[in-house]
């Protein structure tokens, strides 16, 4: 397969006004600027590959969306070469456009007093859609979604939901090569956002459209991605596939235990007994967090079946949220 | 091909702006307003003046000069200032930019089908009220084809100035005050508010030599002629189009100039 995207060493600098404080500072700022640089984005490097679901992930801040904007040609890197689907795309940002879609969750891209068709018929003209094209998507798009009383209703009537999934239909019409989406699903509710992957992942698998996602929910993640890169401070911190991740730390899963007895008591013991594991104690569960490269947790679990009376317990995996949760806090080397 | 993109943005912009009556309401009410307020003025002057002709003008010249250019301005603002400001601050601007097709061009079609409404609903209620109201004072004849000319170079100067100013706003990031103080310069130096005619002379001569003029009075000066010969009316046109190229090369250059900083140094 293709590589699609491919970036090597982007760094990109923003200069940055010192301003100084209070009035005196403001006027003084008038006359005489400081600057200093800061690095949004600092020798990151991918391939990505033509029809790949990726997800790419960071805190706030982490440099994202200013990759995204290299991506589209927005922004022109400060060194480092990029070139999307053969072409530099800041030297080339108006053929660009024809080849990528995007979705931006906080706001849209379509005509805030049309009906959605209308839209629709506005960038068929505007990418010069051929009406063949055009006819084949909408009937696609009528039977992955209930598209029929979203056409004739003007965007600005629509609710969130409505409005981000007609603006990810949008941002598909003109059957672009890669679909950029930026928080597609933030402030939906849990049926919507199902509603959302699913209609993400069929399209990316009829029309083989690469997708490069930025989120923060998860689910998203778990859902669509099999590929996820994540970034933080500019630096690319991971990119590789979903399984690895969770296996980053070593492969850890915490074993829940209620025990008759008094729980705090036992959980000290328990805590002697297993220098390796970390026990923790609340109102109803011991929890320990077993490391399976060292020990197995049914091994664990036999050991403590002999010295306690075990009435009840529960296995736990860790969860990619809880993995990123630690890369975000630095709990990564 | 090319233009059908362009004419689908027209389309587009015309269903959009038929979407507010309201608004369309409240714009021919305002303008009317203004129109009265335009009247008192100008007839206390004339009183105050002693009547008759001031500056080679009647009261009825001025009436209807001042008249049809805020007729003339109703229908060619295009609050492209705004616009841009908006988007920047936004940050729509992104989105637009990742159309395939230039910024300005993107802008200035965007806006084109309420060119379409606005003719209808302010310049030409107006036109035809003078016509009827000032009994043959507008001559009818071949004024009108020449002045159509005249009015579809003054959009394009018009709209290169306010995409200049709007230009400015990706380093000030404030729209407001910029905004206020280009429409003053606009309408006070292109004979919008003031006919060009009560001008000192030695502000005239300076007026000449800016594209302003070139907007509102050039258009008007054609219009108010009652058959104007070829030699009168091509000096005038040749002066807009000289303009309008000028302004589109120089909106095009710094708009390239100034996105090249954004996009180097960020946004």
């Amino acid at each position: 397969m293709e590589n699609i995207i491919e970036i090597k060493n982007i760094t990109k600098e923003f200069r940055v006004p010192d301003r100084r404080e209070g009035l005196k500072g403001s006027i003084k700022d008038l006359f005489s600027r400081r600057y200093h640089t800061v690095k949004a984005v600092d020798d990151i490097s991918m391939e990505i590959k033509q029809g790949e679901i990726v997800g790419y992930l960071g805190p706030n801040g982490a440099g994202k969306s200013t990759t995204i904007k290299m991506m589209t040609g927005v922004l022109e890197p400060s060194s480092g070469e990029i070139t999307v689907n053969g072409c530099v795309p800041y030297k080339n940002r108006t053929r660009n456009a024809q080849n990528i879609g995007v979705v931006f969750g906080q706001r849209s891209q379509l005509w805030w007093a049309l009906p959605l068709i209308e839209s629709f018929k506005l960038l068929k003209d505007i990418y010069m859609i051929p009406d063949e094209q055009y006819d084949e998507m909408m009937s696609l798009y009528g039977s992955l979604v209930d598209i029929e009383p979203l056409l004739h209703k003007p965007v600005r009537q629509m609710s969130l939901g409505q409005r981000t999934l007609s603006d990810i239909l949008a941002a598909f019409l003109h059957d672009p090569k890669i679909v950029f989406l930026d928080e597609p699903t933030i402030g939906l509710d849990v049926s919507m956002k199902a509603k959302i992957r699913t209609l993400i992942a069929e399209l990316n698998r009829r029309k083989n459209t690469t997708v490069i996602l930025t989120t923060h929910d998860m689910g998203d993640v778990d859902a669509l991605c099999e590929r996820i890169v994540i970034i933080d401070h500019g630096k690319m911190l991971y990119d590789n596939d979903i399984e690895h991740l969770k296996k980053f730390f070593g492969a850890y899963r915490t074993l829940k235990l209620r025990v008759r007895g008094d729980m705090e008591q036992e959980a000290q013991r328990i805590a002697e007994e297993l220098p390796m594991c970390s026990v923790k104690t609340d109102d109803n569960w011991i929890s320990v967090l077993v490391n399976e490269d060292e020990q197995k947790v049914v091994s664990v679990l036999s050991q403590l079946q002999n010295s306690h009376d075990i009435r009840d317990m529960q296995l736990e995996e860790i969860s990619s949220e809880e993995v990123i949760k630690r890369i975000y806090e630095g709990g990564v080397e | 091909m090319k233009l059908k993109k362009f004419l689908a943005l027209t389309r587009a912009g015309l269903i959009e702006s038929l979407q507010y009556r309201l608004a369309m309401f409240v714009m021919v009410i305002g303008n009317l307003l203004y129109l009265t307020v335009v009247y008192f003025l100008w007839k206390s002057i004339y009183a105050s003046a002693g009547g008759g002709t001031v500056n080679g003008m009647t009261f009825t010249d001025t009436l209807i000069y001042l008249v049809l250019a805020t007729a003339l301005f109703n229908f060619m603002e295009m609050y492209t200032v705004w616009e841009i400001g908006r988007n920047i601050q936004t940050g729509k601007i992104v989105l637009d930019l990742l159309k395939p097709m230039s910024y300005r061009s993107y802008l200035f079609w965007s806006y084109s089908g309420t060119f379409v409404t606005q003719f209808f609903a302010t310049f030409l209620p107006t036109f035809i009220i003078v016509a009827l109201l000032t009994h043959g004072a507008v001559p009818i004849g071949l004024n009108l084809l020449w002045f159509a000319v005249s009015v579809v170079l003054s959009v394009v100067i018009n709209f290169s100035i306010d995409f200049i100013v709007g230009t400015v706003c990706l380093y000030t990031e404030s729209i407001w005050g910029i905004n206020i103080m280009k429409q003053v310069i606009v309408l006070l130096l292109s004979g919008a508010t003031i006919p060009l005619a009560f001008f000192p002379e030695g502000l005239r001569k300076v007026v000449d030599c800016l594209p302003f003029r070139s907007v509102y009075d050039a258009p008007l000066t054609i219009l108010l002629k009652a058959d104007p010969t070829v030699g009168e009316v091509l000096p005038v046109i040749a002066m807009q189009l000289m303009w309008a190229l000028v302004m589109t090369a120089a909106g095009c250059i710094f708009w390239r100039y100034s996105l090249r900083q954004i996009t180097v140094n960020g946004g």
